[in-house]
């Protein structure tokens, strides 16, 4: 069976709801011929058979077993370290497309930066009547532990994730941003290692930008943030511990940083507000912590008491500045489906600029307006919860049974601010290694963003694919896969902006 | 610098791993031996579970009386090797190492770190076969090949500061602790063999020696036994040589040294010095008592509780979180 022609001519099953338009395809052009950013890909796609190329889906699968790359997951009522799953085949951005892309997303999370910072001090957003008072008085997000706070630059969600998708007519969606704790960053990283051991002779042709230097930024931003007064500042990464589900990330960020994983239990907050770690030869002071846990287990003295993954007095030693902490508490009040709905006024807000990424249109329930228009419309809309991760609770209606419609009325009707809908976008298609032949499948992206002085951006990101057919659901707790993905340059150079 | 936590990990993977390889030599040796004793030889597969130290989970789990019902080979290799709610078989050993290394990853290089993955994702296919002696065979020689590599790779890619010290530790202490369990029990039980009032009993003396061979493989000193010795294989030399010998590294003198040598590459070591000491003057009370079956078995206890202590003041030292 020859690849290419199952690659391009594999369509997935017309829906039998609403009529949609074919998804767009991330290699294949209309006519089924590689885009030209693919077509090194395809010259090597073209030259395997089917068989071959489900030997190096193996190959790559066990060395993923054997490099100890996992997630880990909840299921049965313990934890299982579980293998990464990964899609041989790339997901693949020409280069100009991704530098637009790269400015949209910084300047992003410049104007959310300023949102947050805004937000916890003088509020003008408000006081101009650029954002309603009543949406941040309800925020479940908004730390009041915090007001007054000024963390260096002005910066409080240095390390964040916007998810991209894209639409059937090629268009570029944010559809959400990920501000607290995201994670996948690693898998970007080792997906590459897995890659180049399938696809060598691609990589030795093409031009396609080295996802490595990430560790690199991060390490760079976090060393900046440190308290002025210190020299050779300590960096420790939190993390709530081996149960979590990116374990496996946070000790991989801490090995590639040279920075030390602490627990919660490793770290004590002294007396006079400084943060220290137990080690060998005694205590061992701390100067900036990448926290992978939510804020409210930060700080039992603050957040939750019974939080046993914290540090009693953390919140104490950041605001008397004796330690930074990224991202920083609080910043997650931006990070909700309800706020992500005004960021193009905050970008023109703050910023006086036009967005540079598109944002969905985004219907908030708590508007009577929008809350009808939304309930008279369940069938053709996504309808999400305003403050979940992880792709839990979401409803797509024309996939929904009445049954569920009728739940999410009632849900919608009860609490209108947790609440949002959008229409339902057709998520683009990349070729994958099915069971049989290459099919395509769903996809999305997830950038990284390190916002300090100044701003980084993955070369890419993670792109995560959805396995079961037809499926939307990307998250690897459900059924996700993930894909390497590529910005190839055809000769206009990067970084040109 | 290097958390108290991660330490207390980094010396447990290396006990579990140590553990796992002295089983593993045990279990061979034992085949080896047995493979060379006539069929009516009294076995002695049962012996093994005691020097590992699980009689009281091997008793509750099959019996006392029950040593007649099922070959007695298969059940304990079977319970030494592949049963996973036995904390001390093989495969709970792996387990456990790669659990503690799993989450010191950051500390450990990635080389080492994926050896011991791999050994985990081998064991956990093979160890159903530990019951055929031909594929037994593969299986012991990858634990303990894979166990070395493992310490190689470490002593060639880490730097050798104070987590790579917290390794030596639970080696070399993990292993001494064998070294005593094998003499205890083994040892003990071919001297009481051997008493004035039984030696006329030939059918157990003519085996003496293969017993005696059996007791140096299981710690694999035979052919250093015979290069530092350069005699006959006599009971109370194998017991002097591997208690006593200093460059010998598996002998519980050697180790001391070892564990000396560590502890000098960590701040403020003068407490666990202290129990060093103590495994020392039991070591030498060892030697004073004599080579008697019942006495040397008795001595071997005082020497693991000894190491016990040490390993307690270890702890008390650098691993718990304060």
């Amino acid at each position: 069976m020859n690849l290419l022609t199952v690659a391009r001519y594999a369509r997935p099953a017309a829906r039998s709801v609403s009529p949609v338009p074919e998804p767009w395809n991330e290699l294949l052009d209309e006519h089924g011929s590689p885009r030209p950013p693919a077509e090194g890909l395809y010259a090597v796609l073209e030259s395997l058979d089917f068989d071959e190329l489900v030997t190096r889906q193996e190959a790559a699968a066990a060395d993923i077993l054997t490099m100890g790359i996992t997630f880990t997951v909840y299921s049965d009522g313990r934890n299982i370290d579980r293998a990464w799953p990964f899609d041989v085949i790339p997901r693949i951005i020409e280069a100009t497309e991704w530098a637009r892309i790269e400015r949209g997303l910084v300047q992003r999370l410049d104007a959310l930066n300023r949102f947050i910072d805004d937000l916890y001090n003088e509020q003008r957003v408000v006081a101009d009547g650029v954002f309603p008072a009543e949406v941040l008085a309800d925020s479940t997000n908004f730390r009041a532990e915090c007001r007054g706070v000024h963390p260096k630059f002005g910066v409080w969600a240095h390390i964040s994730g916007s998810d991209l998708v894209r639409d059937a007519d090629g268009t570029v969606y944010v559809l959400e941003d990920n501000l607290r704790v995201p994670s996948g960053v690693s898998y970007v990283i080792e997906n590459r290692a897995v890659c180049k051991r399938a696809f060598p002779e691609v990589f030795a042709r093409q031009s396609i930008a080295p996802v490595d230097s990430y560790t690199e930024e991060l390490s760079k931003l976090l060393v900046s943030l440190a308290p002025e007064d210190v020299t050779d500042p300590c960096v420790a990464v939190l993390t709530p511990g081996m149960f979590n589900s990116a374990y496996f990330e946070h000790s991989f960020l801490a090995q590639r940083m040279g920075a030390t994983l602490v627990e919660g239990g490793d770290l004590v907050v002294s007396g006079d507000d400084r943060v220290f770690m137990r080690t060998l030869d005694g205590l061992a002071p701390v100067d900036v912590i990448y926290r992978r846990i939510d804020d409210l287990f930060l700080d039992p003295e603050v957040f939750k008491p019974e939080s046993l993954l914290g540090v009693p007095g953390l919140m104490r030693a950041w605001k008397a500045g004796k330690v930074a902490i990224a991202n920083a508490p609080g910043a997650g009040v931006a990070d909700d489906k309800v706020v992500y709905s005004w960021v193009p006024d905050l970008i023109r807000y703050y910023l006086g600029e036009e967005p540079g990424l598109a944002n969905v249109p985004t219907y908030r329930c708590l508007y009577d307006d929008e809350r009808s228009f939304v309930l008279d419309n369940l069938r053709e809309l996504v309808l999400k919860p305003a403050n979940e991760s992880g792709g839990y609770g979401i409803l797509i209606g024309n996939r929904a049974s009445d049954k569920e419609l009728a739940a999410a009325v009632e849900a919608v009707t009860a609490n209108p601010r947790d609440w949002v809908a959008q229409p339902i976008l057709q998520l683009s298609v990349a070729p994958t290694v099915c069971e049989n032949a290459v099919e395509p499948r769903h996809v999305d992206l997830r950038p990284f963003i390190l916002t300090g002085e100044t701003s980084y951006v993955t070369a890419g990101g993670l792109t995560r694919v959805a396995l079961p057919k037809d499926s939307l659901i990307v998250n690897s707790s459900q059924g996700g896969g993930s894909k390497d993905t590529w910005i190839v340059d055809l000769g206009a150079g990067w970084g040109t902006y | 610098m290097l958390l108290s936590r991660v330490a207390n990990r980094i010396y447990w993977a290396a006990r579990y791993l140590e553990r796992a390889e002295d089983t593993a030599r045990v279990v061979r040796a034992h085949g080896e031996m047995i493979a060379d004793l006539p069929t009516d030889a009294p076995e002695s597969w049962r012996s093994l579970v005691a020097v590992v130290g699980s009689s009281a989970l091997y008793d509750e789990r099959f019996g006392d009386g029950a040593e007649g019902k099922a070959p007695p080979e298969a059940r304990v290799v079977e319970f030494l090797l592949a049963d996973s709610t036995n904390v001390a078989s093989v495969v709970s050993c792996v387990t456990a190492s790669r659990e503690n290394l799993r989450t010191t990853r950051e500390t450990v290089t990635r080389d080492g770190w994926q050896a011991l993955n791999d050994l985990h994702l081998y064991v956990g296919v093979e160890v159903d076969r530990g019951g055929d002696r031909r594929a037994r065979e593969r299986f012991l020689s990858r634990v303990i090949g894979d166990s070395r590599r493992i310490d190689g790779i470490l002593a060639t890619t880490m730097i050798h500061d104070e987590a790579y010290v917290m390794w030596r530790l639970g080696r070399a202490i993990e292993r001494a602790d064998m070294t005593t369990r094998v003499l205890g029990v083994r040892a003990a039980a071919v001297l009481l063999d051997a008493r004035p009032e039984r030696a006329g009993d030939g059918a157990t003396r003519r085996y003496d020696e293969l017993e005696w061979m059996g007791v140096l493989k299981s710690v694999w000193g035979m052919q250093m036994y015979q290069r530092s010795v350069s005699g006959p294989i006599e009971g109370e030399r194998v017991v002097r040589f591997l208690l006593e010998h200093d460059r010998f590294p598996r002998a519980v003198r050697a180790l001391l040294r070892e564990v000396r040598s560590a502890l000098r590459e960590l701040p403020d070591p003068s407490s666990v010095i202290d129990g060093v000491d103590e495994v020392d003057a039991a070591l030498r009370d060892s030697t004073a008592a004599g080579v008697d079956g019942a006495a040397l078995d008795g001595a071997m206890d005082a020497l693991q509780e000894a190491l016990a202590r040490l390993d307690q003041r270890i702890h008390a030292r650098y691993l718990r979180l304060g």
